[in-house]
């Protein structure tokens, strides 16, 4: 699949970046970590905060399960056979939440060692905001990701027009990106222009974002042809319900 | 829960904590990714609202065996509109199909059922009258009453409305939500799209009830594609923006009177706007009304749709001249106080000054010519 026209965020698939881990050059391997890191370490934290761990043992636990993933082969296995990104990487935390709980009383892997600046504070005020509802571990964690990859879409879909100038044009339009929300005569008043210039600009930036997204997703799947069912588990993730098919 | 949180400007549901204000929810930014390029043949109303053209006549037609379809009247945020033919009675109707995702939500559904019922109930000839509705394949439908004519919105956009047509719009609004409210039932998304204009100049408001209707029950339970379902903003009452939840039928007043605003203005009430008299020349007793209607507090405006009616009816009954050219009087006496008197005391000084510098020397009628020197000056 061709990433290259991407710039920002989805430059290599989350895949690839699982096999720049082992590649042997340490720096790719560890700007790899890093990225791998930046998306999925905050779901993998409320998944482990919403497990009952206590706010030292979740951040342990998740730097851990980042040291395991650096430093031992633990996923040389992990091949693009294993279908999801996302639903790998929360098997592999799940299984690492569940090795480190049987070797209690011996030191805990990764504890005291900190490879990443990972911003914990920040992560328990995030957590601290998450809703307080019946949400299982693995729902928020499912949550936390479908959002993450919002954020990370939506920012370099802005960081597109920033580029291009455009930044206040897309501010302004943000709100339309899921179809239209402010009458088209309110916002050609505020950017000054026409009405069939909003409608363009409007339309443009839907494609691209619609674009951007499935991107996005398609970085984490082994299968392409798992698209659509990727994007409505992610809707689900964040409450959504689809249309069943009679 | 804190009392204010943003919502959607989407879908109108309250936005997770930290998300960033002015962007659509979660729900709906995957929404609009979800069948964008593959949208599903002959699926009927699904993806995202753009990206789908309405189902054809011809494709919904076994669905409604006892309706010929006769052609989409429109496109909306809720569903399509069209135009039907009840094959018994041999009356044109509107259908309306509302987006299949909102049917795939079995509490949506069971809510549905059990509002339109109240829906159905409604008889006013204010009112687009509700024939029929229920379930069929995924979809959710309503058969309406067919109003042949226009709505306000193309109305307003074809011109100005003339006060005199806004006034009789206004009031035929007003009893119309009267009688809805006095049956328990608010509208919650009074502007100009939904309300109605036949070949008559009879008033009939569209959609009552459908924004509670397609409302999310509880936190949990939200649902995404029902687009303008909640609302709104521009004509939304602070706080039905607040707690979409528990408006009562004030919401609708506030409303009411940013439509009566536009009507009247051409514009909408926003931030420090000036009273409608100030914009056009209308009768200044109707500036009260439309304020009384549009104060934040419900308990401060009118609580009741007929009372707004009453007022304007007065107005319009008696019409008072005084009141009328006031503004006209006013802007007078204004000119008068804040440039004829200065002018005329700084002539006086001046006069008296000359006077007196020239008086040692000249008696009184000479003082005619200060008015030359004066001026040299």
């Amino acid at each position: 699949m061709a990433t290259s026209g991407l710039p920002g965020g989805f430059a290599t698939t989350r895949w690839s970046l699982i096999a720049s881990l082992h590649g042997g050059d340490p720096r790719a391997s560890r700007a790899a970590l890093e990225e791998l890191c930046a998306a999925a370490w905050y779901p993998l934290y409320a998944y482990a905060r919403r497990r009952g761990l206590a706010v030292e043992d979740a951040r342990d636990a998740t730097q851990g399960f980042f040291v395991d993933l650096l430093e031992r082969g633990d996923l040389a296995r992990a091949d693009r056979e294993r279908g999801r990104f996302r639903s790998f990487l929360l098997a592999a935390f799940q299984h690492f939440l569940a090795k480190r709980a049987a070797a209690e009383g011996a030191q805990k892997r990764g504890g005291g060692r900190t490879i990443l600046s990972l911003d914990f504070a920040r992560a328990e005020e995030l957590y601290g905001i998450e809703p307080a509802d019946e949400a299982s571990p693995e729902g928020l964690y499912q949550a936390a990701w479908a959002r993450g990859l919002l954020d990370r879409v939506v920012a370099t879909l802005g960081a597109e027009y920033d580029a291009r100038d455009k930044g206040e044009l897309f501010r302004a339009l943000e709100g339309e990106l899921a179809g239209d929300s402010t009458p088209r005569s309110e916002l050609a008043r505020r950017l000054g222009t026409s009405e069939g210039a909003v409608k363009v600009a409007a339309h443009r930036l839907r494609s691209r974002y619609r674009e951007l997204l499935r991107q996005a997703i398609l970085d984490t799947l082994a299968d392409p042809a798992e698209l659509e069912d990727e994007l409505s588990a992610l809707f689900e993730a964040v409450g959504g319900r689809r249309a069943e098919t009679p | 829960m804190t009392a204010t949180r943003p919502i959607c400007v989407r879908c109108g549901t309250p936005l997770p904590e930290g998300h960033p204000p002015g962007r659509p929810c979660p729900r709906c930014l995957f929404d609009a990714g979800l069948g964008a390029s593959a949208p599903p043949e002959g699926a009927g109303v699904s993806g995202s609202v753009e990206a789908s053209a309405p189902p054809s006549p011809e494709s919904i037609a076994p669905l409604f065996p006892a309706l010929e379809i006769l052609g989409v009247i429109g496109q909306g945020g809720m569903g399509v509109v069209y135009r039907a033919r009840q094959k018994e009675l041999g009356r044109e109707v509107a259908l309306k199909l509302l987006w299949a995702r909102a049917a795939a939500h079995p509490a949506l559904e069971e809510r549905f059922l059990r509002e339109a019922r109240t829906l159905a109930r409604l008889n006013h000839p204010n009112i687009v009258a509700v024939h029929d509705f229920g379930r069929t394949g995924e979809h959710l439908y309503l058969v309406q009453e067919l109003v042949e004519g226009t709505n306000m919105r193309q109305a307003l956009r074809q011109g100005r409305i003339e006060p005199g047509s806004a006034l009789s719009v206004v009031t035929q609004v007003c009893a119309g939500l009267q009688y809805a409210h006095e049956e328990g039932v608010v509208h919650r998304d009074i502007k100009p799209e939904n309300i109605l204009i036949d070949g008559q100049g009879r008033v009939k408001i569209a959609d009552f009830g459908l924004a509670k209707l397609l409302e999310p029950e509880g936190p949990r339970e939200r649902l995404t594609q029902a687009g303008e379902a909640m609302g709104t903003p521009q004509y939304m009452a602070p706080e039905q923006l607040e707690r979409p939840l528990a408006v009562d039928h004030r919401a609708d007043i506030y409303s009411l009177g940013v439509v009566f605003y536009e009507l009247l203005t051409g514009e909408l009430p926003l931030g420090r706007f000036a009273p409608p008299s100030r914009k056009v020349e209308i009768d200044v007793r109707l500036d009260g009304v439309v304020l009384k209607a549009l104060e934040k507090e419900p308990e401060l405006r009118y609580q009741r749709a007929s009372e707004v009616r009453t007022e304007v009816e007065n107005i319009v009954n008696h019409p008072e001249a005084a009141p009328a050219a006031e503004p006209k009087k006013r802007s007078a006496l204004f000119w008068i106080a804040v440039v004829a008197i200065p002018l005329f005391l700084v002539f006086l000084v001046c006069a008296a000054m000359i006077a007196l510098y020239t008086g040692a020397r000249v008696e009184g009628p000479e003082q005619v010519e200060a008015v030359p020197i004066e001026s040299g000056k």
